[in-house]
């Protein structure tokens, strides 16, 4: 499964991608490069354009204009080289539920065009390092969700692709489950296979990824590595605040009006504020007022979410000035 | 490895999957063999005039009852799109799937021809036509039952689109009586169901003469039909399969 890092090379480029669909616009001039060996999260509110730019990618969905290659390859002229170069792993575990662990990869092998040995081999290889091998005579199924998704991972590596595209991998996942996903892409992506990744998860993005692009209403709005993406929030904007007795979310965010967000973890308060100084001043005022001492105050960097709801609302803000 | 290979792994992983289901049982096997029990007791003799007819009916319900419950069934699970997503061609996959419709089609067929012929003394005057006709019928009526699957997302919903026309062509087809034996109004219809054609080349591999005179006819006719679902069925395939 080892392969070489290309990351000079270009995996996928896509140049004024659109799509429509009737009267709506899913994709309109979308543009980005891939790099041979790095993981690319591409981001997105839902019915952003993000699944169907993976459909036309994996040559399921024709587009309307653009130009785009995977692996130096034009979808539209070679779709059968381009599949058998490529592992797409939908929203859903779609496997064949009758047909048991190990049988589900060698078919997949068999129509990878692996050769009979290579086939067996690999499926006992992979049910071993996905940690299935005891399920390998069990119906598809019959596994747990988070099993069933390393399946379909596995499945979809059979053929050692140059580029592996993850729709949504760990949405409904329970945590230790996505991890251990987690874990599992991270290992296939210092194997040297490109992974392009969608996902809801900003945290988990910004864990995986080395380059980044924001897709909002079938347009690029933001791209680059997570870095230049957070440096783009400029100055920090999250607040940690532990007190004694514990501060209360709300009581917090009606106190301080440059709070536009509060969450309670572990008796941590976190902020999410418009202006750092202020809020900081606020803060002071709010707990000598409430009778609180401040144990632990941290001022956290900006999180990719940060940039992301940055990015998101300006959109918006673009958006409602147009109109 | 070439992408025939391909259509026959798409086809063995089917008939691993999919042969012991309920509605295929139903309809492939016990629904003719009650059907011929039943003309059986009724008339002991009359039965051979049927039995041709009713193999053409095994064929017709068998395949796609098959192909129906194959596509929608993937397609519901997702798995189609899977196959969507391997290096395969279109017509690869569509053959992978009539094919192992074909050969349930023709399986059932033969295990109700083998019971006839071994319990009631059905003759079997000409082998190669019988089998000729299993051929021409199954990959006709499997690339029918495709078309007709891909267009919808449930199996039932496929079933009850495939009824829709099974039905009616069991009057027309002369499944329970002779084309020579049917009114003469009804004729220029019952030439437009490749049904009709199927049971004449069955009949005359049972009985040894063909209703039309000539057997080029109706094989002609059944390759015509086959020949226009082959046509037909890649680009309805194409535009459906991931909707």
């Amino acid at each position: 499964m080892q392969k070489e890092r290309k990351s000079a090379e270009v995996a996928v480029r896509v140049d004024g991608l659109s799509k429509r669909y009737g009267s709506i616009r899913a994709l309109n001039g979308v543009s980005f490069e891939v790099r041979a060996g790095s993981v690319f999260a591409y981001l997105g509110p839902n019915g952003a354009g993000k699944t169907t730019t993976i459909q036309i990618l994996a040559g399921l969905t024709e587009r309307n204009a653009g130009e785009v290659s995977v692996c130096g390859l034009d979808v539209s002229v070679d779709p059968v080289a381009i599949k058998s170069r490529i592992g797409v792993v939908t929203e859903s575990s779609n496997l064949y539920p009758e047909l048991n662990c190990q049988r589900n990869l060698e078919y997949l092998g068999e129509l990878y065009g692996l050769p009979f040995s290579t086939r067996r081999e690999r499926a006992l290889q992979f049910l071993e390092e996905f940690g299935l091998a005891e399920k390998r005579r069990q119906p598809f199924r019959s596994l747990s969700r988070g099993m069933k998704r390393r399946l379909t991972i596995a499945a979809a590596l059979i053929h050692l692709p140059d580029v592996l595209f993850l729709d949504e991998p760990t949405t409904g996942l329970d945590i230790p489950s996505a991890r251990s996903l987690r874990a599992l892409i991270q290992r296939v992506a210092k194997q040297g296979t490109t992974v392009f990744l969608t996902t809801h998860n900003l945290a988990e993005a910004e864990n995986l990824a080395d380059d980044v692009a924001i897709l909002i209403q079938g347009r690029i709005v933001a791209q680059g590595t997570v870095e230049q993406l957070r440096n783009k929030v400029g100055e920090a904007k999250s607040l940690s605040v532990q007190c004694s007795p514990p501060l209360s979310p709300e009581i917090a965010k009606r106190g301080c009006p440059s709070v536009r967000e509060a969450h309670l973890k572990d008796d941590v308060v976190r902020l999410e504020v418009s202006c750092l100084h202020s809020a900081i001043l606020e803060l002071a005022e709010l707990v000598k007022r409430e009778g609180n001492t401040i144990d632990q105050l941290i001022c956290a960097p900006p999180s990719l979410e940060d940039a992301f709801v940055n990015i998101l609302d300006k959109s918006r803000e673009t958006a409602r000035d147009r109109t | 490895m070439n992408q025939w290979m391909r259509a026959f792994f798409v086809a063995r992983k089917d008939v691993e999957s999919y042969y012991g289901k309920p509605p295929l049982v139903t309809w492939g096997l016990l629904f003719p063999a009650v059907m011929i029990l039943a003309i059986y007791l009724k008339d002991r003799t009359g039965y051979l005039d049927v039995a041709p007819g009713i193999i053409g009916l095994t064929l017709l319900f068998g395949n796609t009852s098959m192909a129906a419950i194959v596509v929608t069934f993937e397609k519901r699970t997702g798995t189609l799109e899977r196959l969507l997503l391997a290096p395969l061609r279109v017509r690869t996959i569509v053959l992978g799937k009539a094919l192992s419709a074909a050969l349930y089609g023709m399986a059932t067929s033969s295990v109700l021809t083998l019971g006839l012929c071994l319990l009631l003394k059905m003759p079997l005057t000409r082998p190669g036509v019988f089998i000729l006709g299993l051929v021409l019928g199954g990959g006709t009526f499997s690339l029918l039952g495709i078309i007709a699957a891909v267009s919808v997302k449930e199996v039932f919903e496929a079933m009850t689109l495939l009824n829709f026309f099974r039905f009616p062509l069991l009057f027309i087809s002369g499944v329970f009586m002779p084309l020579s034996k049917m009114p003469f109004w009804i004729l220029p219809v019952t030439y437009l169901s490749p049904l009709t054609h199927v049971i004449e080349i069955i009949r005359t591999g049972v009985h040894g003469d063909c209703t039309f005179g000539c057997l080029w006819i109706p094989v002609s006719c059944a390759l015509l039909f086959l020949v226009a679902s082959c046509i037909l069925v890649v680009p309805v395939f194409r535009k459906r399969a991931t909707r």
